[in-house]
């Protein structure tokens, strides 16, 4: 018989970044060795400071920023490699933006079939299937026809979510994407993503929501100075002692 | 908050101002004993009189049966063939010399001025197009990522720019115009293009610019690639931002038309100039031309205020 933890453990990752470096042409060295594992269906939560370099580690993992030095495996294809074409790979990257980000000349319908007519090459009719399915299960039902400007942020962030999930993406990435947000909207996207995590999706989430962190993460990162410091499970992270978490959680908390 | 009542008043005020600055220009040509004769630009404009036709040749007029009217010469040329005439002036049998008027054509045709319109019309409109094609080039090459294309846009910017548009005409239509033989129209729509081009390029490059590099980003993640992006995402963006200013960059086009006339097209101005000596009415044929002018650019600013309104749903 076989072993289930042991299969699991033998499949490889889906995310593989091994100590990457990124230098800014300004000098300002973000990331400092990081390496990190994602296995398919894990939820990883990056926590830190302000200018820790979460976002820029997140961008490095779709090459919306490129590294200086190391190595990034998605799905055993290395992003690093010239010969990488790297739209193939973006198209199952998805990425959720702490500005949302909507193309604001389309409705919310518009943004979500875009890119799978113009990249995927879906037809009209699929395109609108998807979207609709989609923007349904967003809760967004009765507000497809409109456009950003007449949508709040919490609706904005729910139709980048759908926007993304039309990709089929493998991994989707998440900025800090309740950050724009008003208190009472936050929730509406929270639910959203929890939702996903439910079902399955790999997701890389950046954000100052600790409760989402405790409920939804399979592990823990906290980042400070451009350093991966601590990589836990969601109870052994915030009942770590390790001093810098510590400092950093007596401030947020 | 402005009341309804101060409203009215401004507009009285304004229509006072008018009629002020309007008897000021009519007592102005009284004082310098000027008369004014706005009929004598009529045929300047549409050209009523019947036309005559003469005789090329010394000879014979003959009308057949079908009410056909030939000349035929003295010294066995071909026969000067009339087809279509309105009035018959020679009769059957009459001796014709040559410069004789032998028949009239009724109706009308365009005047100068019309035909100089419509020339300025033509050459404003072609030159639109191409600059619209050259600075939205120039444009995207201005934000592209090779240093190159950035370096060759930036030339031509700033060397179109920075000689007056006189210059280039005359550059284009003697130097450029020689060397491929271009005739004097081809030369002036190449000059106005190039021209205008430029500050398409700068105001495509600035609308590009205005949208926000999350656009790009979101486009990017999504999988499409630099010409996608910037095709579905940016441009629409782009070009919603950049109408007003590309309204105000076509109405300098079409005025800087004018200056093609130091070439000798026979755009609206030259028109203008050479009825103002045939007509002795400077002032109604200067006065014409600027409000045919403004006829033309305040038709361009009404079409691209409608477009604007199209393209403003999604606000
Ligand atoms: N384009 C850039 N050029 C130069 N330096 C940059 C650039 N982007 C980010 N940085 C620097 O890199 C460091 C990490 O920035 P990053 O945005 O990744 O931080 P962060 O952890 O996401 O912070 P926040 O919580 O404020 O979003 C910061 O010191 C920042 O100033
Ligand atoms: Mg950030």
């Amino acid at each position: 018989m076989i072993d289930p933890v042991k299969e699991q453990s033998s499949q490889p990752a889906l995310i593989q970044a091994h100590k990457v470096n990124k230098v800014f042409p300004n000098g300002c060295h973000a990331l400092k060795d990081v390496s990190l594992d994602v296995q398919p269906g894990e939820v990883v939560v990056i926590i830190g400071p302000s200018g820790s370099g979460k976002s820029t580690f997140l961008r490095t993992l779709n090459q919306l920023e490129s590294i200086t030095s190391g190595r990034i495996l998605l799905d055993q294809v290395d992003l690093t490699d010239k010969r990488t074409n790297i739209n193939k790979v973006r198209e199952e990257v998805g990425m959720v933006f702490q500005a949302f980000n909507l193309f604001p000349h389309k409705t919310a319908l518009g943004n979500v079939m875009l890119a799978p007519m113009k990249v995927l090459k879906q037809t009209k009719p699929e395109a609108r299937k998807t979207a609709t399915d989609l923007l349904n299960r967003v809760g967004l039902a009765d507000r497809m026809g409109n456009y950003p400007t007449r949508l709040s942020g919490g609706q904005q962030q729910r139709v980048a979510i759908a926007r993304s999930l039309a990709m089929k993406p493998k991994v989707l990435l998440f900025d800090e994407p309740t950050s724009a947000l008003d208190p009472e909207m936050v929730g509406e996207v929270l639910d959203v993503m929890k939702e996903l995590a439910r079902e399955g999706m790999t997701m890389v989430v950046v954000t100052h929501e600790m409760g989402f962190a405790r409920e939804v993460a399979d592990r823990v990162v906290f980042m400070e100075e451009g350093e991966l410091v601590l990589e836990e499970s969601p109870e052994r992270f915030f009942h770590s002692d390790h001093p810098r978490l510590q400092r950093f959680l007596g401030q947020v908390l | 908050m402005q009341t309804q009542s101060s409203r009215w008043l401004g507009h009285g005020l304004y229509l006072v101002i008018m009629a002020i600055l309007v008897s000021g220009v009519y007592f102005a040509g009284q004082k310098i004993n000027y008369s004014w004769h706005w009929e004598r630009l009529w045929p300047y404009i549409i050209n009523t009189e019947s036309q005559d036709i003469v005789a090329i040749t010394d000879g014979t007029a003959v009308v057949d049966k079908a009410g056909r009217l030939s000349v035929l010469p003295d010294y066995g040329d071909d026969p000067q063939l009339v087809k279509v005439y309105d009035t018959l002036v020679a009769r059957d049998g009459d001796l014709i010399f040559q410069g004789d008027t032998i028949a009239r054509i009724e109706g009308w045709r365009f005047g100068p001025i019309a035909e100089g319109l419509w020339v300025t019309i033509k050459i404003s409109f072609i030159s639109l197009i191409f600059a619209v094609l050259l600075g939205v080039m120039f444009g995207l090459m201005r934000v592209a990522h090779g240093q190159v294309w950035r370096n060759l846009a930036m030339t031509y910017v700033e060397v179109i720019r920075g000689t007056p548009l006189l210059v280039q005409i005359f550059i284009v239509y003697f130097f450029v115009g020689t060397v491929f033989d271009l005739d004097r129209f081809t030369s002036g729509v190449a000059a106005l293009s190039i021209f205008t081009g430029a500050y398409v390029a700068e105001i495509v490059r600035a609308g590009i610019q205005s949208v926000s590099a999350g656009q790009m980003e979101a486009a990017r993640s999504l999988g499409m690639n630099y010409v996608q992006a910037m095709a579905y995402v940016i441009m629409p963006q782009a070009i919603k931002r950049t109408l007003p200013p590309l309204a105000g960059q076509f109405i300098n086009l079409i005025k800087d038309s004018s200056l093609v006339s130091v070439i000798s097209i026979t755009d609206l101005t030259k028109a203008g100039r050479e009825v103002v000596s045939g007509s002795f009415a400077p002032f109604e044929v200067w006065f014409t031309v600027a409000v045919l002018y403004l006829v033309v650019t305040g038709g361009l600013s009404l079409l691209i205020q409608c477009l604007e309104k199209r393209l403003s749903v999604s606000d």
